[in-house]
């Protein structure tokens, strides 16, 4: 035991002496959040302007007045302002209004008699999201309305009195579905786009921190050392063990740096410390068990950089350091069993308040994938620096 | 392998450092140790003498425990030693021929690092570090990083790492080499105190001069075998008492090394690029005929040496080739 801790110490004195563990663990992926946030800073943040919609409705049109009144309960904050057809489309040029809509007259008594109706639509300069989320809830009145005709014209059809006829059609037009649509979410919160970019770096450089422990032990065997060690009264196997527990150390230090710097930079809650350490150690594990791979297949430390980066990249990539990836069947699967993007679920989870309990899966996510690569490890044959 | 009287008595001493018993060691299709077997005594220095690839850094990995042996067996201070075995570990000193040093780190830190790796600690292990500072001479440079250090005393240190713990068995292979005449004559000096201290040593080298210097035995290795081994004089005898004497002179050197062969006295003749190599009998007396064959054959000479034979005289009657093939 004291000769494994003589082993990692010494190793850790010369990685901060040697200084490029901390500009390429710590100071690089810092630069890189801080560039990509400059670059999609607009794109990342998702809060919602006001949708400013000037609108012509004919006066005294039921349907018309019951769908403007309509627009600023949809949870959006949407500002109003009825004028006339002509000032609709100015506005909408001018950028006073990012959506103008146009309901033409005889609108109620059009949708109650079946027949077609043109409600015109026209999107301003810089009309975004919430444009089409109004836009979305006219169309969703305007349906609503028509099936309400239909209903109408179906009772009639059938003999209804009329005093029926009026009661079918506001139960069309305004009542509950007799459908329900139940829907689930693999967390309680996944994480803004933001947190992803902190969470999905961190991921991805990780990858890059443990090689430093493989790289190191081949570099012993470049400067020599490596043969004096083996020569030393002690298990060989102490050598490798010391520089994994080396990988381990440098991945927890820098990706817990990584995630405190970056969600103080960048606004980000990554939520309780207990389970963001608990993602973090089982990342590292799950990371630093690829080093005994490469250990076993890289003679040289620059075919140690290859593989190790190609590792890197895929596994990041497909993590969703960059940006999000998703897909089906085993492609999904593939992609979930992903240590990268399950450390990025599990801070989702955490951020969203969740705790110990609720982020298992990742967890055991990130273990299994730790214990597969040390099973290919062990079949692998060595022909790398302890050959 | 030619054994000498004194080797063969040396065998049955039975309190040998190194029991070194038929080693063989094979990469592939070429065998790069065949049969290799020596004993080392407490307090002796053995020399493996041998050119380049001959065979020397390959026999010291098997003794060290860095490489597996195909066959035979090491011992070491009675203990059998393997990749895998740590007890015979604690006995022995490495110097690897390349440095084994890291540069990062102060010549104190590296002593402190492989000291603590070699199970000393406390006040025994600052005492010692500072005993080989002062030993290899770099009180002075001890908190420097190495990387700023001059080769010389990276080679010191290198060595100084092997003694820090007092091994009964000190092995160095081919410590001088890449290093300067000053240097080199400082790290000779040590060893030989080491011998003086009672520590056994086993030393490669391709330098005929350091192995006559050093060693008191001396096993001359080629081609992955144990040619012969003894003391310097023992080996000197194998080859019958000859001179050497060379010659250096302008005209057809191979006529006249065709004709100095046919000379009763003369042994051997190798001619090179203007220079003959002459094993002869009796050189004193034989010098005269030899001069006038070589100028009755037509070469104009510039330069007569006799010298006294060497172990580099002794390889070459050995395996057919200089040491420095």
């Amino acid at each position: 035991m004291g000769q494994l801790i003589t082993l990692l110490r010494t190793d850790l004195v010369q990685r901060l002496r040697d200084k490029s563990v901390i500009i390429f663990a710590v100071i690089v992926p810092m630069a890189l959040m801080g560039a990509m946030n400059l670059v999609m800073g607009d794109a990342m943040d998702m809060e919602l302007e006001t949708a400013t919609v000037a609108v012509s409705a004919p006066e005294g049109d039921q349907l018309a007045a019951a769908l403007v009144q309509s627009l600023p309960e949809i949870g959006l904050d949407v500002e109003v302002t009825e004028t006339g057809a002509k000032d609709v489309q100015a506005r909408a040029e001018s950028g006073d209004a990012r959506l103008a809509l146009v309901i033409p007259d005889g609108f109620s008594a059009a949708l109650m008699a079946g027949e077609p109706v043109e409600v015109t639509a026209i999107r301003g300069d810089g009309a975004g999201l919430e444009s089409s989320v109004v836009l979305a809830v006219v169309q969703g009145f305007l349906d609503r309305a028509g099936a309400s005709a239909v209903a109408t014209a179906a009772g009639a059809a059938l003999g209804l009195p009329p005093a029926q006829l009026g009661g079918l059609a506001q139960q069309v037009a305004t009542g509950d579905s007799a459908i329900t649509l139940v829907s689930g979410e693999t967390s309680d919160e996944q994480l803004d786009p933001k947190g992803a970019l902190v969470a999905g770096q961190a991921g991805l450089f990780l990858m890059f921190t443990v090689s430093f422990g493989v790289l190191g032990l081949l570099a012993e065997r470049e400067l020599g050392t490596l043969s004096r060690l083996r020569s030393m009264p002690m298990n060989p196997v102490l050598v490798v063990l010391s520089k994994v527990l080396s990988s381990f150390v440098l991945g927890v230090v820098a990706t817990s740096i990584l995630l405190t710097a970056g969600g103080l930079l960048f606004g980000v809650d990554f939520g309780s410390p207990v389970p963001v350490a608990a993602l973090i150690v089982c990342a590292v594990i799950a990371t630093t068990s690829l080093t005994f791979i490469v250990i076993k297949l890289a003679k040289t430390s620059e075919q140690a950089s290859i593989i190790q980066t190609i590792l890197a990249m895929v596994l990041g990539i497909a993590g969703g350091a960059f940006f999000p990836m998703s897909g089906g069947g085993l492609l999904g699967t593939i992609l979930d069993l992903n240590p990268v993007a399950a450390m990025i679920r599990g801070l989702g989870i955490t951020s969203g308040g969740g705790g110990l309990g609720d982020i298992v899966t990742p967890v055991l996510i990130m273990l299994g994938f730790a214990a597969v690569a040390l099973l290919i490890a062990r079949v692998v044959p060595d022909r790398g620096a302890m050959a | 392998m030619t054994q000498t009287a004194e080797q063969q008595k040396h065998t049955s001493t039975g309190q040998d450092v190194l029991v070194v018993d038929g080693l063989v060691r094979r990469f592939g299709d070429l065998t790069a140790v065949a049969d290799v077997s020596f004993r080392i005594a407490p307090g002796e220095t053995y020399g493996l003498l041998g050119p380049n690839g001959a065979g020397k850094t390959t026999t010291i990995s098997m003794i060290a425990g860095l490489l597996e042996a195909d066959e035979g067996s090491v011992t070491v201070v009675g203990q059998p030693m393997g990749p895998t075995k740590v007890a015979p570990k604690r006995h022995l000193g490495l110097v690897p021929q390349d440095l084994a040093i890291y540069p990062d780190l102060s010549a104190r830190e590296n002593l402190t690092f492989f000291g603590r790796l070699q199970g000393l600690s406390g006040g025994g292990l600052r005492a010692r570090v500072a005993e080989v500072l002062e030993l290899t001479g770099l009180t002075d440079r001890a908190k420097g990083p190495t990387k700023e250090f001059s080769g010389g005393m990276k080679r010191r240190l290198n060595i100084g790492i092997g003694l820090l713990h007092q091994p009964t068995l000190l092995i160095l292979d081919e410590p001088t080499v890449g290093v300067d005449p000053q240097s080199r004559n400082a790290i000779l000096e040590s060893v030989e105190n080491l011998s003086g201290e009672g520590m056994a040593v086993l030393y490669t080298t391709h330098y005929m001069e350091e192995a006559e210097r050093l060693c008191d035995r001396i096993g001359i290795i080629d081609s992955g075998t144990l040619q012969a081994e003894g003391t310097r004089d023992e080996l000197i005898r194998l080859i019958g008492g000859v001179d050497n004497i060379q010659l250096t002179a302008a005209g057809d050197t191979e006529a006249a090394a065709e004709a100095l062969r046919a000379l009763p006295p003369v042994a051997r003749v190798d001619a090179d690029r203007g220079r003959l190599q002459l094993t002869v009998h009796d050189a004193p007396t034989a010098v005269a005929q030899i001069v006038t064959t070589a100028t009755a054959s037509g070469l104009q000479l510039s330069d007569v040496q006799i010298s006294r034979p060497n172990l580099e005289s002794v390889f070459l009657h050995l395996t057919g080739k200089a040491l420095r093939d």
